[in-house]
């Protein structure tokens, strides 16, 4: 059953650790590198994604036996090793370019490993079918990545760690109402950890005296595999439906919308809102259209048809 | 005359020999699932008040019988959980997401016996029982037995009942909400000889 309050918790725990932990590493020597802001970022939110799960408490199993299990003790640890990997100043570019896309085309691979659609004990999918869809995600999440990366450096800021971090909160409570609570539940902690480690990391730029050059990739990246991973599961294992789970996923390069030369030269915090709202929007529309799907799902199994409750409210209101 | 008594002992001969092998190569008979007079069903607390009933559509196993040696006996089950059926299709539906069967993860619970031994009624196999990734060595008393030649085909049908926690196989604790840990699973299967 979902437990609200101690989802608060949680998300509650991993965004203080996180946040502590970034201002606390980038403050230990100044002035602070924006290598080592990043590295600092990828330990605060390696810390507090840690500090989250424990909280909730999630349980996972290892070796690894589902999509779930896979996407934490695997693909999370392998982002944020690459991450810090590619934070190195003396690593060339093309290198973290390669490390970053080399993951993302294996994380549909890894997530699906041992399942029906993999293993060919069921009739889902045929090899070619499976290839493809390996090689269709793999882009996907590849092309977003990349997109996002690009649209930070030319406009630096909060707003698009913010975007990943709505997405993921969005993604979580989708895939809650789709009928798959833990794997809901694991996107929280994340979000919260996205969000504070990316409100650490602008008030130490900001304290520099730089708060226009403030990009961190490791955010960016951690969070684009966080959102890709969660909706590939929320897809593949529980009901999410292909249209939800691509639209919540493309919505964070509606931020791409305020680089017309309208709104380019706009102040960054109108920048930042105007993409948060876009962003907002199609995360809204899907969270409607879920609940609507979760409540007609739901009648069936409380025993009550749709006429019988329509009569009690009426009742109620008789009253 | 000499030629066709000759001929007669050695058709005996030949056919006593023939019956002698086939005998001992046919003393496992073996049989399969016969998914038409057979069920696994399962009842499963709900609100600590009632019992929620359902069943497996989709089974499939063989089974070997020994009777000189029932050591020699082998069982086999797979039962598919995308087939859960508790007649009420929202929650058929609900029942094949990752908190609870996985179905996408975990297309089957299966049972492979490791060691049988007869016992009075029927046999106590052990074997490894593998649910939601996670296979243990469990014990069940199989009753019945009983043989019944039915137009030509020879049957043989078991029954028996395995109460497990869901817990212990890896199913989310949290995920079991109403429904309760402890589930009974109900097998009656009869088998039809190869």
């Amino acid at each position: 059953m979902p437990e609200p309050l101690l989802y608060l918790k949680a998300m509650g725990a991993a965004a203080i650790v996180s946040a502590m932990f970034v201002l606390a590493m980038a403050g230990v020597r100044r002035p602070a590198s924006t290598a080592r802001i990043n590295s600092a970022c990828v330990l605060g939110i390696g810390l507090g994604l840690a500090v989250g799960y424990c909280v909730l408490p999630l349980r996972l199993r290892w070796p690894p036996v589902n999509g779930l299990d896979r996407f934490l003790t695997i693909v999370v640890p392998a982002a944020l090793t690459v991450e810090l990997i590619a934070g190195f100043q003396c690593v060339p570019c093309w290198v973290a370019w390669l490390l970053r896309m080399s993951l993302a085309a294996t994380i549909p691979r890894i997530l699906l490993h041992g399942s029906v659609y993999l293993s060919g004990s069921g009739n889902d999918w045929t090899l070619w079918q499976a290839g493809a869809a390996l090689a269709v995600c793999g882009a996907l999440s590849a092309g977003l990545w990349g997109l996002l990366s690009w649209l930070s450096q030319r406009s630096p800021g909060v707003s698009v760690p913010w975007a990943l971090s709505l997405t993921i909160q969005c993604a979580g409570l989708t895939v809650m109402m789709a009928g798959y609570i833990k794997g809901g539940a694991a996107a929280f902690p994340l979000a919260a950890t996205l969000v504070a480690t990316t409100l650490g990391a602008s008030l130490i730029t900001k304290r520099l005296g730089r708060p226009e050059n403030f990009v961190a990739p490791a955010i960016l990246g951690i969070g684009v595999v966080g959102s890709f991973g969660l909706l590939f599961i929320g897809r593949f294992f529980g009901r999410l439906s292909t249209g939800c789970a691509l639209a919540m996923l493309l919505a964070p390069l509606l931020c791409w919308a305020t680089e017309v030369p309208l709104l380019r030269h706009r102040k960054p915090w109108f920048v930042g809102s105007i993409r948060l709202v876009l962003v907002a929007i199609p995360l809204v529309v899907v969270l409607v259209v879920a609940k609507r799907d979760f409540d007609r799902n739901m009648v069936p199994l409380l025993g009550k048809a749709p006429a019988s409750i329509f009569c009690l409210h009426r009742e109620d209101r008789s009253r | 005359m000499q030629r066709f008594f000759t001929l007669s002992a050695l058709t005996l001969l030949i056919g006593a020999v023939v019956c002698t092998g086939g005998k001992s190569a046919s003393a496992a008979d073996e049989y399969d699932y016969d998914l038409v007079h057979s069920s696994v069903s399962f009842k499963a607390r709900h609100l600590d008040i009632s019992w929620i009933h359902g069943r497996f559509n989709d089974v499939a196993g063989k089974f070997s019988l020994d009777r000189e040696n029932p050591s020699k006996s082998t069982f086999s089950l797979t039962i598919k959980t995308d087939s859960v059926d508790t007649a009420n299709a929202a929650r058929d539906e609900h029942l094949r997401q990752p908190d609870y069967f996985d179905t996408k993860q975990f297309p089957t619970i299966e049972f492979k016996s490791t060691k049988t031994k007869a016992i009075d009624g029927g046999y106590e196999v052990a074997g490894d029982f593998t649910m939601h990734g996670t296979t243990k060595k469990i014990t069940i008393v199989l009753t019945g037995g009983k043989e019944h030649d039915f137009k030509g085909t020879k049957r043989v049908a078991f029954s028996t009942e395995l109460p497990l926690k869901r817990s212990d196989y890896g199913f989310d604790p949290k995920a079991i909400g109403p429904i309760g840990d402890e589930a009974l699973i109900i097998i009656d299967c009869e088998g039809v000889r190869k």
